[in-house]
Parts: C-alpha cells; sequence; structure tokens
C-alpha cells in the first residue's frame, strides 16, 4: 500500500522530469546555433559545477531516540543515505525547487515532506509509530481465534485435527476453550450458560442455518464441515462486532482457503468409513472438492454400544469450493451437500420395549462471497447463502416431515481513512421459510412460518496509538415477523499495560429471535435479549499466551411455555429471564518443554434463568459450574510420531428428582475424560491415524430418567443415562498424492 | 550545423541518461553488500526500487536481504518484521516479471524463514507450499542452479525428517556447482553466483 503510493509519486515526478527534458530539447533544436551553445553551456555547468545541495538531518523515534538505518531520500531519485548511529544522515543531491523528502523504517509510518531541497538542512525529524505493526494493542475481549495470521492466535488451524478429543470436528477442538461448557451427549457449543442454538457460525462472513447434522437423545452431533477447508476461525464467547447478529452467546467464524498450495488428491481409509478429495489449479482459479461416507456398522458390529441399532449411522456428503481472482478481488463459491439416515431402538424407562427412532436428512448448503479492494481505502465485501434442509422422522408412531429453505445476502463497505481509522458498515437480510408435517394415527397438522429480518450495521476502529485502541459499533434490526425494531450499540476499548500484557473491556447489546421450535407453533412473539460485559487480560510472549476474562451476562424476554415441549396449543411467551457470570482462565506453552506444545482451560460459571417449561429459575441441565481441559501434543521426532493426551473434566449437572422437592435441585457426578491420539508418518505422503476416547473407560453419566408415573408405592425409579459407548476408538489412513512426490502429511498431522 | 545539432543532442542525451544513476546506484549497493553492510544496501536498493518502478531486481534485492538476514536472527519480533519487509518487495517484484523462477526461489527461501521462525506451526503449514514452488521454478527454469541447488536442500532436509537416504540429491547438488560455473547471468545485475555455497552444502550434506 504505502509502496504502492511512493510508486505513483514517483511515477508522476519522473513523467515531469521527462517533459523538461523534452522541453529543452525543443529549445535547442529551434534556437540559432548561439542560443544553443549558450544553452549548452548553461545546463553543462549545472550539471557540473552549480546546484549541488546537501541535505542533512537527524531522525528519531517519537521520544528522541535516535533511528539507526532508516531509509532517507528524495522521492523519484537516486538520492538519498542511511542514518548512522547517532540518526543523523546527510546527502547531496542535484535536484532543484521543491521535492518531496522521504523517510522510512519499519514498524514506523513513513515521513513525507515537500519543501524546497535549500530547505532541507539541518531537519529534525521524529517518525511517528506504525500501528500496524506487530506490537500494538488488539481488542481481545471475549474473542479467542485460531488463525495463522492473527497477531494473539489462541489456537492453530491444525490444532483442530491433532487435539485428541476432537476427532477432526472443529466444534470438539473449541470445546477445548475456555467459555464453553461439556455437555457430552450433544456435541454443540454451549457458550457462557448459553444454550447451544445462542451460538452462530458463519463461514466467509455468511451465516450458515444449518451447522450440524440432526441427531437424537444421546448421540452427540458433529459440525458439517471438513477442517482443511478452513485456514481462519474466529472464536468469540462475547461482546463480538455489530456486523453479526442473531447471536445471544456467542459466534463462530470460519473462513475458507483463498488459495491452496498444490494440486493434490487426498485419499482417507478409515474404520468408519472413507473419502476422496482432489484439488485443481490453474492461472487464476482453483477448485477443491472433498467426499466422504461415513457407516458405522462394522464398527457397532465389533463394538456394540447401548442402544438397538436397525441401521447404523450413515452419512454421505460432498463439498466443493470454487476459487476466481477477478480483477482486484477475489470470488469464492462453496457448496456442500450431505445425506444422513438411521434407525435405532433407544432405552425408555416409560416404554419397555424401547423408543424407535428414524432419522433421515438431507442438506444442500451454498455459500457465495466477493471481496474487492475498490481502491487504496475503500473495500468491499458481498456475499449470499442459501440453505435447504429436509428432515424425516419416524419416532413411534409419529411421523414428522420438515423442510428449512433459508438465505441470507449481505453487503459490507469498508473505509480506510488513516492507519488509525477506520469505517465499516453494511445491510443483510435473512429469510428463512419453514413449514412441518405431523401425522400419526389420530391427529395430523401442518403448521409453519415465513421469517424476514433486515439488519444494517456500522462500525469504526480508532487506534489512538499502539498503547489504546476502540470499537464502537451499532446494529440495527427489523424483523417483519413480530414487527419489531430493535437497536444493539456494541463497544470495546483495549490498552497496552506493558511490553506483552494489555487490557480490554467490552459491552454489547444482542438481540435474536426464538428458535424454529417455538416459532412454528407462535409467531406472536418478541427478540430475546441480552447483554454483556467483559473484562478481559492478556499476556502474550515467547510463545506462551496467559488470558483471563471476567465476564456477566443479563438475559431478558427468554421463550417460556407451559407444557414439555412446545405444541400447537401450548401458551408461548417471553416471560423469562436469567444471568450468567463468572471467569475463564486459559494458559498455552510450547516454549517450556521441547517438542511439546500444551493448554490448559478453565471456566468457572454461575448461571441460572427462567425459561422454557421451567416453574422456578434454576440451573439449567447444560450449565455446569467448573470445566477444566488440558491438551498435550508431544512430537517424537524418532518415531516420527505425535503423540497427543486431552483431559476434560466438568463438575456435574443438575436435573430434577421428582422423589424429592424441588426443580433441577440435584447434580449428576462429575465428568472425565481423558482422550488419546498417535499419528504416525510413514512417509512423506502417508499417515497413520489412532486415537481413542475415554481410554480409562470411565463410567460417565449424563443425567437421569424418570418415569412420568410413581409406582405402586409412590416413589420414582430413575434410569441412568450414559454416554450410547463409553469410549470410541478410530484408525486411519490417509495419503497424499500430489504431482511431485515429495509433498507429504505434515499438513495432516 | 545540422551535425553540430546533432553532436549537441548526443552529448545532452549522453550527459542526462548514459553514464545511468541506476548502473552506478546497482553497483553501489552490491559494492556495500560485499562490504558486509547489507542493511545499507537495502535501504540504496530499495532507493532504487522507488525511483526504477519498473525493474524487478531493486525489489528482489531489497527482499532476498531481508529473507537471508533473517536467517540467524535471534531477535523474534525483528525476524518477524524482516520477513514481513521482504514479503512487501517480493510481491512489488513479483508483480513487474511474469514467471520468474528467482523469484519463485526467494519465495520458497522467504516461507522456509517461517518454518524456520516457529516449525510446529509454519512447518505443517507450509511445506507443501514450498515444494510447489521449487517444483514450478524446476519446470520453468531446470537448468538455473539456484533452482537446482535450493530444491535439493529442500529436498535433503524433508528426507532427512522422514529418515530416508539423502544421497541421491548429492547429484543434484553436484549439478549445481557445474551449472554456476557455467552460468551466464541473464542481463545485467541479474541475480548469479552461489557457485561457493553450493560447495558449502555439498561439503556439508554429501561430504565422505
Amino acid at each position: 500500500m504505502r509502496q504502492n503510493s511512493v510508486n505513483a509519486l514517483t511515477k508522476s515526478v519522473i513523467f515531469e522530469v521527462e517533459i523538461k527534458n523534452t522541453i529543452q530539447l525543443m529549445i535547442l533544436i529551434q534556437s540559432p546555433l548561439k542560443s544553443i551553445l549558450v544553452n549548452l553551456f548553461t545546463l553543462l555547468a549545472t550539471a557540473w559545477v552549480g546546484a549541488q545541495t546537501t541535505i542533512s538531518g537527524i531522525v528519531t523515534a517519537k521520544n528522541g531516540t535516535p533511528i539507526e538505518g532508516a531509509n532517507i531520500y528524495l522521492d523519484g531519485t537516486y538520492d538519498g543515505a542511511s542514518t548512522d548511529a547517532s540518526g543523523a544522515f546527510s546527502f547531496v543531491t542535484e535536484e532543484e525547487g521543491v521535492q518531496t523528502l522521504v523517510i522510512s523504517y519499519v514498524s514506523y509510518e513513513p515521513f513525507m515532506m515537500a519543501a524546497d531541497v535549500s530547505q532541507m538542512k539541518n531537519l529534525k525529524i521524529a517518525l511517528r509509530e506504525d500501528v500496524n505493526s506487530l506490537d500494538t494493542v488488539v481488542i481481545s475481549a471475549g474473542t479467542l481465534e485460531a488463525s495463522d495470521n492473527s497477531k494473539v492466535s489462541v489456537l492453530k488451524p491444525l490444532d483442530v485435527v491433532t487435539t485428541a478429543s476432537a476427532l477432526g470436528d472443529f466444534v470438539g477442538a473449541l470445546q477445548t476453550l475456555p467459555g464453553t461448557t461439556t455437555v457430552a451427549e450433544d456435541g454443540r457449543l454451549f457458550v457462557r450458560g448459553g444454550d447451544a442454538g445462542e451460538t452462530q457460525i458463519f463461514i466467509d462472513g455468511i451465516r450458515v442455518f444449518t451447522p450440524y447434522s440432526p441427531t437424537t437423545n444421546n448421540i452427540p452431533t458433529r459440525g458439517r464441515y471438513s477442517p482443511f477447508l478452513f485456514d481462519g476461525i474466529t472464536f468469540s464467547t462475547g461482546g463480538y462486532s455489530a456486523e453479526y447478529g442473531q447471536a445471544l452467546s456467542s459466534v463462530l467464524l470460519l473462513n475458507t482457503v483463498d488459495e491452496p498450495d498444490q494440486e493434490k488428491t487426498d485419499v482417507a481409509v478409515m474404520t468408519v468409513g472413507g473419502g476422496i478429495g482432489n484439488t485443481q489449479k490453474w492461472e487464476k482459479s482453483s477448485l477443491s472438492f472433498n467426499t466422504s461416507y461415513i457407516n458405522l456398522a462394522p464398527y457397532i458390529a465389533i463394538f456394540p454400544d447401548r442402544n438397538d441399532w436397525d441401521k447404523p449411522f450413515e452419512a454421505v456428503a460432498g463439498e466443493a469450493v470454487y476459487r476466481q481472482q477477478l480483477k482486484g478481488g477475489l470470488l469464492k463459491v462453496y457448496a456442500a451437500f450431505d445425506s444422513t439416515n438411521f434407525k435405532l431402538t433407544q432405552e425408555d424407562i416409560d416404554l419397555p420395549e424401547g423408543l424407535d427412532f428414524q432419522l433421515k436428512n438431507y442438506n444442500f448448503y451454498t455459500n457465495t462471497s466477493y471481496s474487492t479492494d475498490i481502491n487504496d481505502s475503500w473495500k468491499l465485501d458481498a456475499g449470499g447463502s442459501f440453505t435447504i434442509s429436509k428432515n424425516d422422522i419416524l419416532f413411534l408412531d409419529n411421523n414428522i416431515e420438515n423442510r428449512e429453505n433459508s438465505a441470507h445476502l449481505k453487503v459490507k463497505l469498508r473505509k480506510r481513512f488513516s492507519n488509525r481509522f477506520k469505517l465499516s458498515f453494511g445491510a443483510e437480510q435473512f429469510i428463512t421459510d419453514f413449514t412441518e408435517d405431523f401425522r400419526n394415527p389420530e391427529f395430523s397438522d401442518n403448521y409453519g412460518f415465513n421469517n424476514n429480518l433486515s439488519a444494517v450495521f456500522a462500525e469504526s476502529d480508532i487506534i489512538f496509538s499502539r498503547k489504546f485502541a476502540l470499537k464502537l459499533g451499532l446494529r440495527g434490526e427489523y424483523s417483519d415477523l413480530f414487527d419489531q425494531y430493535t437497536l444493539s450499540p456494541r463497544s470495546s476499548v483495549a490498552y497496552k499495560t506493558g511490553k506483552n500484557s494489555q487490557l480490554s473491556v467490552a459491552y454489547g447489546d444482542f438481540y435474536q429471535q426464538p428458535f424454529n421450535d417455538v416459532l412454528k407453533f407462535e409467531r406472536n412473539l418478541e427478540a430475546q435479549h441480552t447483554q454483556h460485559y467483559i473484562l478481559n487480560y492478556q499476556y502474550v510472549a515467547n510463545n506462551r499466551i496467559l488470558r483471563a476474562e471476567a465476564y456477566r451476562k443479563t438475559y431478558d424476554k427468554l421463550v417460556t411455555y407451559d407444557t414439555e415441549f412446545p405444541v400447537t396449543n401450548s401458551v408461548i411467551q417471553n416471560n423469562g429471564d436469567g444471568y450468567a457470570r463468572g471467569f475463564d482462565l486459559f494458559w498455552r506453552d510450547n516454549n517450556t518443554i521441547k517438542n511439546v506444545d500444551y493448554w490448559i482451560s478453565y471456566s468457572f460459571l454461575d448461571t441460572e434463568r427462567m425459561y422454557r417449561n421451567y416453574p422456578v429459575a434454576a440451573t439449567p441441565s447444560f450449565a455446569n459450574k467448573h470445566n477444566l481441559s488440558t491438551v498435550v501434543k508431544w512430537w517424537i521426532n524418532d518415531w516420527k510420531s505425535q503423540i497427543g493426551f486431552s483431559h476434560q473434566f466438568a463438575s456435574g449437572r443438575t436435573y430434577t428428582n421428582p422423589n424429592v422437592p424441588g426443580f433441577l435441585q440435584e447434580k449428576t457426578k462429575a465428568y472425565n475424560s481423558l482422550s488419546f491420539n498417535w499419528a504416525y508418518l510413514i512417509s512423506q505422503q502417508k499417515i497413520l491415524y489412532f486415537s481413542v476416547n475415554n481410554v480409562l473407560g470411565t463410567k460417565n453419566i449424563n443425567g437421569y430418567q424418570y418415569p412420568s408415573t410413581a409406582d405402586a408405592n409412590g416413589n420414582f425409579n430413575r434410569r441412568t443415562v450414559r454416554p450410547a459407548a463409553d469410549q470410541f476408538f478410530f484408525v486411519g489412513f490417509f495419503w497424499t498424492i500430489s504431482k511431485d512426490g515429495s509433498d507429504n502429511q505434515l499438513d495432516n498431522l | 550545423m545540422k551535425k553540430l545539432l546533432l553532436v549537441c543532442v548526443v552529448l545532452i542525451s549522453t550527459g542526462t541518461f548514459a553514464q545511468s544513476k541506476y548502473q552506478q546506484g546497482m553497483e553501489k549497493a552490491f559494492e556495500l553488500w560485499g562490504a558486509d553492510k547489507p542493511w545499507e544496501a537495502a535501504n540504496l536498493f530499495e532507493r532504487i526500487a522507488q525511483a526504477e518502478p519498473e525493474n524487478w531486481l531493486p525489489p528482489f534485492y531489497v527482499a532476498q536481504i531481508n529473507v537471508f538476514n533473517s536467517f540467524g536472527e535471534s531477535d523474534k519480533e525483528k525476524m518477524i518484521a524482516q520477513m514481513n519487509k521482504a514479503r512487501d518487495f517480493l510481491n512489488d517484484a513479483k508483480s513487474l516479471t511474469k514467471d520468474n523462477p528467482e523469484i519463485l526461489v526467494l519465495e520458497a527461501q522467504l516461507l522456509t524463514a517461517w518454518v524456520v521462525y516457529d516449525g510446529q506451526q509454519y512447518g505443517m503449514k507450509y511445506s507443501p507450499k514450498i515444494a510447489e514452488l521449487y517444483q514450478q521454478a524446476s519446470v520453468l527454469a531446470p537448468e538455473n542452479p539456484r533452482v537446482v541447488l535450493g530444491k535439493a536442500q529442500w529436498d535433503i532436509g524433508t528426507a532427512r525428517f522422514f529418515g530416508q537416504p539423502t544421497d541421491k540429491y548429492c547429484a543434484d547438488i553436484e549439478k549445481a556447482i557445474a551449472l554456476f560455473e557455467s552460468e551466464v547471468p541473464a542481463g545485467e545485475f541479474h541475480p548469479r553466483g552461489g557457485g561457493e555455497y553450493a560447495a558449502q552444502v555439498l561439503q556439508e550434506n554429501c561430504g565422505n
């Protein structure tokens, strides 16, 4: 950028010089001989004798420290010098008149001064620090970055596939970060006392409407998308930018790779299925696709679990990304299709013969984004997504068929006024069309809704100095369904307290519409609301990160209803409220022990809410007070192996015991799981991967089920709900075939 | 009189153009570099780069000095600043020349510097990219000694990492040395040389 403007300046200067020369030549040619000679001598004289000007001065930092090695020159000329140890410089030029003096030095803003060369003597120039440089304060409250390019990255994209407990699911890897709670039977992200639906996921800034594969009770879901397609993950556990809305607790931002490294074919053979992928590159474009087939039947035949499977879990998935560079911009088209189906009978205390459940899901998602620099200071991002999701569910003799069509359109403009002041603003539209058919022998019904939501947002970044930065944002939304306007201010401030440490504070208002399970029965509602207050401290040095964050959230307008779950005749209202408060600690270190990288997250959570069918405010069963996770990765060079461990500890979760008075008044025992993985590089292109979840076979308890009616003695005898299987084994073989044969599987490690 | 006029014009043209500040500047910069003043040389190359915005060589050398000096830099922040500066100037050079093997090799070296900076993080990320760059370069210029040497060095490093034999790459280093000896630079101030370094690499990796 800087170079460009200097180049542009240079070009115009050169152009002027050329014009001068041409004019002089023309004069020469037109003049009589005498004048030619006179002119010639004058010219020669000026060139050889006169008009040599010495330019000199001293360059320092703002605080007066001399800068050594700064580059000083007259723009568009060869005349210049470097500063010495005392910051002094001096050089001779033959240029005359007004010239531009440029001073540049790494991590300082370039200095330019236009003046007559004769006045460029004994200059005293103090350079301003470049606020784009590395040690500038970063607004960090609430945000956890997983990226190679970010200044402060708590997680790296590769951690998704190398964290022992994650099994290649990016959501699984995020569950080792602070602010999340362990809800083993669910698999989705629960953040700081919020329900899983309070977290929204975005790919390249565009919303994903159905991010998880659907599943049933007590079988954890997985994120739908392959971690290899993303090179940046930002996980915000609160206080996020005004650009993102419709999320009460958290946003997860995934960015797809801009340009793949190489043409290759990937083959995966696993105990649970297989996959094949291919990447093709052309001069200005590239195409990657990935397909996978997962079938748990052979695995369940060898290691039966607590469910009685008629049709074990089967999934077919395919994704493709096409990228095209257009003049100054990049177009990305992403499409993913997957189909899941399974049928099983689960234990149920009210049904001696068990609960039959069958599910078929088809999901299609496409996302197009375009990003371009309009000029040096304006940037445009535009995009849209479209989802079709179809579920066909059969349980007992009830048949539910639903279909969701959703779209998101978004445009955002960014204007850079200077390195210190940036403004972005945009508009977006969400459209959802949901229909559901419910049928059983006695009853059938059909219902659904259309939901249109429009939003505008604006945000400014003000960097006062390397030490002090401020972000102010405002988001306005209009819901067509509720005919409701909402306004959410957001702000955060960061201050650098030392060379490696900083303090940030954030505040924000967040609105989110009730979820589909409620909207399909009741539209006379309004948006649920929460406020976040966050205080964050961060210390980053030598590959070590310490992050401590305290927060408080207040909820209001939460959805309540008077039946066990929402049905056609439920009374559904916005009468709920609640709070969540606590603190998170995170420590990552890959410096102290050679070849060992480890991190520890601890979260303390205190929350209560009145929502759904709660008779009183209580701690929901998805919230645990203490969460501790430890992840260790050890690279053993002699074995060509990476060995990893991860341990999750979560204190007990609440449940209601109908034998004693109260609601959600008792707690399960604590959850413990130690996972192990081993990745062995057979050669550059072949990797063998082995992992076990819950190595120690700890008997964890997800909760208890009580019968709907008491026995003859008036007692409710409970059934313990355990995970479908205590342990999970995985063996996979991955092979990358690329053109030159020396590329390797390291990037899959 | 017409002749005189012609002489004048020629005189003036030579006065303005022929002694070429560009040549003087480049020679001076190489002299500084040779005299172990790489940063003064880099500054001079940078000044030439802004005065010669259509020539890929000056920004290429700014990038090269920054890359070479990143290896062995102990101050991590300084190392990052240098690698970022190298990236800026490499991008400038890249935009001025197409399918240039020297640029590809330098880019591979820059990414190697990142791998050296943090192998755990960047090793996994950049190794396929580095291999791809050397591959492209050797398709474009199979007889360029710097391409042959760079690729051989990278292949040796990878083979060693995986505990595979490295001897087959020694022939490549020897080939590079022979190519260095017979090399005719592609033009004035174009990259050349590296023969002694190649001999040193051969000694270190293939010496009995």
